[in-house]
């Protein structure tokens, strides 16, 4: 049975990376940006390590996904074909949202297929596929290099791949691959916090990285997210409490009664 | 107002991913209107009976509930973490329908959760950091608190996002219902078996003279799960105890 014991302290790195990126880059000229100083970010490490289980994190954050898959692609305006969605995860913590997204996904009677390459030997990772595979969530033993095949199997892909900090290299063969399938796909594609293989920060690779239709902003934008040019950017993650939100001075858009996500 | 339209059971509140897939004819794992049963909401909801009267909703009995909780522990290997978090998020979402803050008379709408000593509590923590991130102030009563890195963690929580903490019970109704437009019972959950011992015993009592609507959390605290058409928190009439075995 899972535990309700902390995050390993080998999973600190990748928080660490998540949070240098979390800068807010409004879409709006009149907000203002935040910097986080490396002392700033150890401190709101250490303090979120303290309060959150990493499970529950997770859990608030990708409920957010998929409403605001159904925001963007409301189900009942969706065909049978439509319905189908391809979840594309990495190894580390953006996979493991996307692992939590398709079991949402599911609730919300989408049809979700997972492709998760090259899986984390954590066991948050590995209870969170178990969830999925109890629930009936297929998972691809291999992902076609014909682009074609994946635009006539489903009518959604959601990008899971890399979050702000992981660099391509750092997850292996068959997710860099598979980046280079998602960039030719003609049916919309929806980005986990970042567009995987953009640079957090500079956005660069946008012009021949990948190029989503719906971008889901993690707790608050990232720098790169100045240079997301699809239809819909949300950002989603209703938790960051005032105090943090003072301390970093993130400035986010209002949240509309018990919705979890936000379109900016 | 009459205990009955007091009492708001909100019955088996799970967010949709903390039980199995199942269809039809069974549980309800929707927050939304479907697994009301009977009981029509008198204060501020708007939703329609037809829709209500059309879902057939199964209710549990206490050795159900357990065997559901222990397979998604054990076979899906869901953390007790992931599922406070989404009951929690859930009651609050079905709170902040009941009684959306607009309907409320303070802005914002002050909310006394009363937390219990096990895992009923626990949710009742998630919830009320949720119903502070929704626009509802909140203020606990915990006085059992369970030596275990969860519990601590979303004390924490509610410490950090200034949710006060209140050292003692108000002995009186009339103090409650002053003070708060609404009283969340996160006491008792549905393996509670046995009798009530103190402090909530008396914490029972205070609640059984609100006038102030209680919304309670998977079960109204005491009520037995097996039995029909009582509660030690009030009567039910037969035909609205939210619990049928």
């Amino acid at each position: 049975m899972s535990s309700a014991a902390g995050p390993d302290p080998s999973e600190a790195p990748e928080e660490r990376h998540f949070l240098r990126a979390l800068e807010l880059q409004p879409p709006l000229a009149d907000m203002g940006r935040a910097e986080l100083s490396s002392n700033a970010t150890t401190s709101l490490v250490q303090r979120r390590k303290q309060a959150w289980g990493r499970q529950s994190w997770l859990e608030q954050i990708w409920n957010a996904g998929p409403v605001c898959q159904r925001l963007a692609f409301p189900l009942p305006a969706l065909s049978r074909k439509q319905r189908t969605v391809l979840v594309v995860c990495g190894p580390e913590q953006n996979g493991a949202v996307g692992l939590v997204c398709a079991r949402h996904l599911r609730v919300f009677e989408y049809e979700p297929t997972i492709f998760y390459p090259t899986r984390s030997l954590d066991l948050l990772h590995r209870d969170l596929t178990t969830q999925c595979e109890k629930m009936d969530i297929p998972f691809l033993s291999y992902l076609p290099t014909e682009v074609q095949l994946i635009n006539e199997a489903y009518g959604l892909v959601v990008d899971a791949v890399l979050g702000p900090g992981v660099e391509p290299g750092e997850v292996g063969g068959p997710c860099t691959r598979a980046l280079a399938t998602l960039k030719l796909l003609s049916i919309p594609l929806v980005s986990l916090d970042i567009p995987s293989g953009w640079d957090a920060e500079t956005g660069s690779d946008s012009e021949d990285g990948l190029r989503p239709d719906v971008l889901v902003s993690l707790a608050a934008p990232k720098r790169c997210a100045g240079r997301f040019s699809g239809r819909h950017h949300f950002v989603a993650g209703r938790f960051v409490p005032d105090d943090v939100r003072r301390k970093f001075a993130l400035r986010l858009p209002g949240y509309t009664g018990t919705d979890c996500v936000a379109a900016l | 107002m009459s205990r009955l339209r007091a009492l708001l059971g909100l019955g088996l509140l799970v967010a949709g991913s903390r039980v199995p897939r199942i269809k039809s004819q069974t549980i309800a794992c929707r927050s939304g209107p479907t697994w009301w049963g009977p009981q029509r909401l008198n204060s501020g909801g708007r939703w329609d009976s037809e829709v209500m009267a059309s879902t057939v909703v199964k209710y549990l009995s206490q050795e159900e509930a357990q065997a559901v909780d222990q397979e998604l522990f054990n076979e899906y290997q869901f953390s007790v973490d992931q599922l406070m978090e989404l009951a929690g998020l859930s009651c609050a979402t079905a709170i902040a329908k009941a009684y959306p803050p607009t309907s409320m008379s303070r802005s914002p709408p002050t909310v006394l959760v009363i937390c219990g000593p096990g895992n009923n509590g626990g949710d009742g923590l998630v919830c009320a950091r949720h119903l502070k991130l929704f626009g509802y102030e909140p203020t606990i009563y915990y006085p059992k608190r369970p030596n275990k890195p969860l519990f601590t963690a979303l004390v924490t929580q509610c410490q950090k996002m200034d949710i006060p903490f209140l050292g003692e019970m108000p002995a009186e109704p009339m103090t409650i219902d002053e003070l708060y437009e609404l009283v969340v019972d996160a006491i008792f959950g549905f393996s509670f078996k046995g009798d009530v011992r103190e402090p909530f015993h008396s914490i029972l009592s205070v609640l059984k003279g609100l006038t102030v609507p209680i919304a309670s959390i998977d079960i109204p605290s005491g009520a037995g799960i097996q039995k029909v058409g009582w509660g030690r928190l009030g009567p039910y009439p037969p035909d609205s105890c939210p619990h049928q075995v």
